[in-house]
């Protein structure tokens, strides 16, 4: 891989990291106000129902985990398994579509 | 500095692992119309808690060690920027166990010692039958004794009280009639507990249909003919029921309002007394709950006319709805359990869940039906609506009919 595409991943590995710390922070605050709060399930169901914010919020988290993740595999089978190449890249990219598929279901049932 | 990479880069790999596994479980949770039921059985899965708790605490290492990553990369490394990593990353870990401990902390450590169910009327009633039949299985999930204690008296506005006052942590649950929280507030001049204010739902546990009955040597053969007879002789109609406030004399009251009758309500010391004095012709009519009609309609005692539910009840095929002739009437009395205002989400959420898991047992669910009762366990939701609903019905039949208790 030349040095353009490994810059590229290192930006797109520390932009997702920072867009997750906001998210994470977000997402357990949220959860702790509903929580005690008292908000049961139905009634977060029902406020998260149709919310485009949610559903932008929460998709942006999901995708934001699907580059993060298989950028930092990357680099542990690269260092630590010694596995590189073409194999790689392909086990990665079908491992993040299938987190990004896998979290946007889950996102798209929170929002219907 | 080389821990703190390592332990990012370990805890980054036990999430990878995780979260495609929690995101795809969570999209089968949430599939189809039942979504909500689903997802309350997904996680109340000790798996499911045991992965948040996992999940929760790896981010936060994950999080403690990406952060003060960025930290180093980005800014040049001071003492006051080592300050601020680490209070960041602290912080981060602080807010994911707290949100742990939150979540999952009441639930998982409840019940530690017996349950007691407050219910506010004597040994022996409907009432109590219920939760005691309830309480059984309810030991056997929790392996914590559910003590039935009674409190009976004004109507169960002694046990509403006692229980009102109780500490909101789950130890102590009410198990009022529907009346008691719904009715009572509009009947009473003065009550020493606020159904609205000092309660939350849980759940309906059982509901059962009453029968309209009449004395066996009645004239009247039908429902029609019972209203024919009242609008042509204002007044002159009587009824019996089980005390000011009961769900006898409510229900009779529901169907005297919305049958547009002008009848005279004869209270007695108990439906027992009540139905007696029925068999006796002492009354034209009674609303009874099946359980304590059935033998006297068996017996030939007491003609069934119809039953308060919108359907037939399996207990008297034959005997037809009243709302075949009044449209639209139905009358469903229940007993359910609410609890003090406080008591904590989680705690409500799992004494919801593990009755509709108790309800589900064919033993008991045999012995309600004896009682003419059948097994609801809904949720604090669905019952927080019902409880509306029928609090604004009682409102209005209540003033409407001058029911009244100084």
């Amino acid at each position: 891989m030349n040095a353009k595409a490994q810059t590229c991943l290192w930006v797109a590995q520390r932009a997702s990291a920072m867009i997750l710390a906001l998210c994470v922070l977000v997402h357990l605050g949220t959860m702790i106000y509903a929580v005690r709060g008292g908000l049961s399930a139905a009634e977060i169901l029902g406020r998260t129902k149709g919310s485009v914010a949610w559903l932008a919020f929460y998709g942006l988290f999901v995708l934001a985990i699907a580059v993060h993740v298989p950028i930092g595999l990357r680099a542990v089978f690269g260092e630590w398994l010694k596995w590189k190449g073409i194999s790689r890249e392909l086990v990665l990219i079908l491992f993040s579509t299938g987190i990004l598929i896998c979290g946007l279901r889950a996102v798209s049932a929170v929002f219907q | 500095m080389k821990n703190f990479a390592l332990i990012h880069r370990v805890s980054g790999i036990a999430l990878a692992l995780f979260l495609p596994l929690h995101f795809w479980a969570l999209g089968q949770a949430l599939q189809g119309e039942a979504k909500l039921e689903s997802f309350l059985r997904w996680t109340d899965q000790p798996l499911v808690k045991a992965s948040e708790w996992a999940i929760v605490l790896l981010l936060s290492i994950h999080l403690t060690g990406g952060v003060r990553i960025l930290m180093i990369e980005f800014l040049p490394w001071r003492d006051w920027q080592k300050t601020l990593a680490a209070i960041v990353a602290a912080s981060a870990l602080a807010i994911g166990l707290l949100f742990a401990l939150s979540s999952t902390a009441h639930a998982q450590a409840w019940p530690q010692k017996p349950v007691k169910f407050i219910v506010p009327f004597p040994p022996g009633g409907a009432t109590d039958i219920s939760a005691r039949l309830l309480g059984q299985k309810l030991t056997d999930i929790w392996g914590q004794t559910v003590v039935i204690e009674n409190r009976g008296g004004a109507g169960g506005g002694v046990g509403a009280a006692e229980a009102a006052r109780a500490a909101p942590d789950g130890y102590t649950l009410f198990f009022p009639s529907g009346s008691v929280v719904t009715a009572n507030q509009h009947i009473y001049a003065k009550l020493n507990y606020d159904p609205e204010k000092d309660f939350v739902p849980v759940t309906t546990v059982v509901s059962g249909p009453q029968v309209l009955t009449v004395p066996a040597d009645s004239p009247y053969k039908t429902v029609a003919e019972l209203i024919a007879s009242g609008h042509a002789h204002p007044g002159k109609l009587t009824f019996g029921h089980a005390g000011i406030g009961s769900q006898t004399h409510l229900a009779a009251e529901n169907f005297v309002y919305q049958a547009k009758l002008d009848a005279v309500a004869v209270p007695y010391q108990g439906e027992g007394p009540g139905l007696a004095a029925s068999v006796g012709g002492q009354t034209h009519f009674f609303v009874g709950n099946l359980a304590a009609s059935i033998g006297h309609i068996k017996g030939g005692r007491l003609r069934a006319l119809g039953v308060t539910s919108k359907t037939e009840t399996p207990q008297l095929p034959g005997v037809p709805p009243i709302a075949n002739t009044v449209t639209g009437f139905e009358n469903v009395g229940w007993f359910g359990i609410v609890a003090p205002r406080g008591t904590p989400k989680a705690i409500i959420d799992k004494v919801a869940a593990d009755t509709k898991k108790a309800l589900e047992d064919g033993g008991l669910r045999e012995k309600l039906f004896a009682q003419g009762l059948a097994p609801v366990g809904n949720t604090p939701d669905d019952m927080g609506r019902a409880m509306k609903a029928e609090t604004e019905l009682w409102k209005v039949v209540v003033r409407e009919r001058r029911i009244s208790v100084k």
